[in-house]
């Protein structure tokens, strides 16, 4: 029998859709070009080669190496590319995915990545064209809505205040807009300003957040309501406690 | 349980949020609102601000050299984007500016640090049984408060025995002196009362009991070395500048030879034997001697917060007053200040003592276990419910979920703690609080710290950054850990315990939990006795009774720190 991954407890739409994250199983929602990728990333401009750190691994000479052999090399490895990060600002007002859920979809779906998990913001450092592909896939899929999230490389408060009227959640730096029906960004990551305008397409319906999101929220979904994922949470306490104190007393 | 209760917030929000500050233009609306105006005003919106504004231009035009400039903050783009708010010290009606609870803004609060750095506790029995037993000189009270009255001379750096001593001003030290206080009431009775801590008087009775039972017999003397000295020098400084004059007022006070070797015997005594300091040495890689905050174990910590005293019938205020002290102190002094730098540090430690909002969540607790535990959170050891994984399961997973409902009904609370390492530490701090006041056991709270962790993660998906929730994966299995070091009694840890070293907005939740199991229990300290009274004196600056009080009469302008240099510096 094949292994299935599991992934996650949980009987409610918000435990459902964090294991659609993590499985990497999400909705194509949107398309984004590779140049507008690039130009709100921030780190390069549009059709210009990748900056490398050190030549393509071909070339390098490397050693004999059994791990070399076993373990194929990201694209970004192989070509030297520099390490460069996209980070993911995702409101508390039913942004389809949290910091926790991005971090275990990226480390999960994706080779060669280093997530890191904070509580305003997510973070992925990778070699440039891998971390690329991952940033082009979270913002395309229904782990993201252009609203609600958003790339942010500083002032992530936003994820914690209250929406606008508008409903784009706050940004210091007023990367993000909406114009008409459309969410754009006028600046990049890091907040400077970007050649044009790049469409991220409609924002989810208040409606629609709700349903694809993974937080909960007493307003939605309530945390206290999940008691599969409270069982497990008491049962990853008591294992830990336990652990400590006395190893072989452990319920495995 | 209903949690539809008066959210104690509530008030603190609506003048936040509902209420124009300067000209901030919050107006109108409810703490309820889902939605939010962003005015982008800048910083010409709060009044502190507008000040800071002015001297930073005044400043430069003086030196000719640029200084503050709030258009440098981000690209040119300032703070408050969004409505900067003031803030309430939590458990007082005290509304302050957010930047006035910066401890350099605030001289309450280097006070307390500045009263802590500079006290040590001495015993006087060895240095006594030395110049009976040794040199056969007769002590008695009266030579006692001889000595003593010596000592209050030469401790702020007067001259005793050598003659043509250059000496401190009185004026720069009058903050400094030292009392002395013992478990004998009769020797009590026949100390000068200008020289005593009178246990009687300062605890209430049972608190005093307990306390004279610990101490017995033995004679302790509670000394503060000015602060100007220890500003200028450190906190190891403490114990040698008291160990110096201590010594010169023994060999005057008892008519000693200077030179002859039991004055060696009293050195010893008052430098090491007999001394406690209120924080212990740290090791190499964080080289501070004793009596800097690193050192300061959570059980000395609660020691030093004397609000026990005062509101005993009401542990959670006892705790609350600690949180309050203790993240001023361990975060943004200590782990802040200290160890990163930088000024970031304060709005992680304002939550936990600001606006009521982990106030509500304890007293709610302790109204929850009340009901559900026979008065297990009222003060008494009969009360007590036994500290089993599963009460710590319910009382921490009814606790964290009240805190995370309010932040999810009550947006203004999520913005006003909009970083997800403040909201830990408060719903944590309230949770493992609870659970130690309820079980009087201070580890089971630091059980239900951090199962409280475990739930908020998996609630909202988030925690604090990388290096704040880091040790709360790993810190169950360290409560009660059969390995000595890690599963260290919650008392004797401190921000030196192996996991704790860099524990952003931790610390002052766990000096707080320490707190509650022994306010709990209605124990007259925590860990140490003689620190207990060493601060039982309102002759100290800071009053340790209730520091979130005096942090607001700091951020308000109306405390009056010691150490001042006024009066050797040009009048303006």
């Amino acid at each position: 029998m094949a292994y299935e991954p599991q992934y996650y407890p949980g009987a409610t739409s918000v435990a459902e859709n964090r294991r659609k994250h993590m499985s990497g199983k999400v909705e194509k929602l949107r398309d984004i070009s590779d140049d507008d990728l690039t130009l709100i990333l921030g780190h390069r401009a549009p059709g210009s080669d990748y900056p490398s750190t050190h030549p393509p691994l071909t070339e390098m000479g490397e050693p004999e190496c059994s791990i070399r052999e076993l373990v194929e090399p990201t694209p970004g490895a192989k070509a030297g590319d520099r390490v460069r990060y996209v980070q993911f600002v995702d409101s508390m007002y039913n942004a389809p995915s949290t910091p926790y859920f991005r971090s275990y979809a990226a480390a999960i779906n994706f080779r060669g990545v280093d997530p890191g998990t904070l509580s305003g913001r997510q973070v992925v450092e990778a070699r440039e064209r891998d971390m690329e592909e991952l940033a082009k896939f979270q913002i395309e899929t229904e782990m993201t809505c252009p609203a609600l999230a958003g790339l942010r490389g500083a002032t992530v408060h936003g994820h914690s205040l209250r929406l606008p009227e508008d409903g784009v959640m706050f940004d210091m730096l007023d990367r993000v807009r909406k114009e008409g029906d459309s969410i754009i960004m006028h600046k990049d990551q890091v907040g400077r300003p970007i050649d044009k305008k790049v469409n991220l397409g409609k924002a989810m319906s208040a409606d629609e957040a709700a349903k694809r999101t993974t937080i909960y929220r007493a307003d939605n979904i309530a945390f206290r309501d999940d008691a599969e994922v409270l069982e497990w949470v008491h049962r990853v306490f008591k294992q830990r406690t336990i652990y400590g104190f006395k190893p072989e007393a452990t319920e495995l | 349980m209903a949690n539809d209760r008066q959210k104690m917030f509530a008030k603190h929000m609506e003048a936040k949020f509902t209420k124009e500050h300067g000209s901030n233009k919050m107006e109108g609306g409810e703490i309820t609102d889902m939605v939010g105006k962003y005015y982008r005003l800048g910083v010409d919106q709060a009044p502190r601000k507008v000040e800071m504004k002015k001297a930073g231009q005044e400043i430069a035009n003086k030196r000719g050299l640029v200084g503050y400039n709030p258009m440098m903050h981000c690209g040119g783009i300032p703070l408050g984007q969004r409505a900067i708010t003031p803030s309430f010290l939590s458990g007082t009606d005290d509304m302050v500016e957010v930047d006035d609870l910066h401890y350099v803004n605030n001289s309450a609060m280097q006070q307390m640090w500045d009263d802590i750095r500079r006290s040590v506790v001495v015993g006087m029995d060895m240095a006594h049984e030395t110049l009976e037993k040794r040199l056969g000189i007769e002590v008695t009270p009266e030579t006692i408060n001889h000595y003593l009255e010596t000592l209050n001379h030469a401790l702020p750096g007067g001259a005793v025995v050598q003659e043509h001593m250059v000496e401190t001003h009185p004026a720069l030290v009058d903050d400094c002196f030292v009392k002395m206080f013992t478990g004998d009431d009769e020797l009590a009775d026949e100390i000068d009362k200008q020289f005593l801590i009178d246990i009687n008087k300062e605890f209430p009775a049972e608190q005093a009991e307990q306390i004279k039972a610990a101490i017995g017999k033995s004679s302790w003397q509670a000394a503060h070395i000015p602060t100007i000295v220890s500003r200028t020098t450190d906190g190891a400084q403490t114990s040698r500048w008291m160990a110096m004059q201590v010594g010169m007022s023994f060999i005057s006070a008892y008519s000693m030879c200077a030179g002859e070797a039991a004055v060696a015997d009293l050195s010893y005594a008052a430098k090491h034997a007999g001394v406690i300091s209120m924080g212990e040495m740290l090791p190499a890689r964080r080289a501070r001697g004793p009596n800097e905050p690193g050192g300061v174990s959570f059980g000395h910590f609660a020691d030093i917060i004397q609000t026990s005293r005062k509101t005993p019938e009401n542990p959670a205020n006892v705790a609350l007053e600690v949180v309050g002290a203790g993240c001023m102190l361990y975060d943004q002094i200590w782990l802040g200040s200290y160890m990163s730098g930088g000024v970031g540090f304060t709005q992680y430690a304002t939550a936990g003592y600001t606006n009521n909002i982990l106030d509500d969540n304890l007293y709610y607790n302790i109204d929850y276990i009340n009901d559900k535990y026979n008065d297990a959170a009222k003060t008494g050891t009969d009360n007590k419910v036994q500290a089993t994984l599963d009460v710590v399961k319910d009382i921490s997973t009814e606790s964290t979920i009240y805190g995370l409902e309010n932040y999810e009904k009550y947006p203004t609370t999520l913005e006003d703690h909009f970083g997800g390492s403040q909201r830990a530490t408060s719903l944590s701090a309230a949770a493992g609080s609870a659970v130690a006041i309820a079980t009087g056991n201070g580890n089971a709270g630091l059980s239900g710290w951090y199962l409280s962790m475990y739930l908020h993660k998996e609630a909202h998906g988030r925690l604090g950054f990388f290096g704040y929730d880091l040790q709360d994966q790993c810190g169950a299995t360290n409560v009660l850990s059969y390995q000595s070091d890690e599963g260290l009694a919650l008392e004797l840890r401190g921000p030196n315990y192996p996991n704790y070293a860099m524990n952003v907005g931790h610390q002052g939740g766990y000096a707080a939990i320490t707190s509650a199991a022994h306010a709990g229990r209605g124990d007259a300290f925590s860990a140490n006795p003689l620190i207990k009274v060493c601060f039982a004196d309102s002759l100290l600056p800071f009053d340790f009774t209730k520091p979130r009080k005096e942090f607001a009469r700091g951020a308000l302008r109306e405390f009056e720190p010691a150490g001042e240099r006024s009066l050797i510096i040009p009048a303006k």
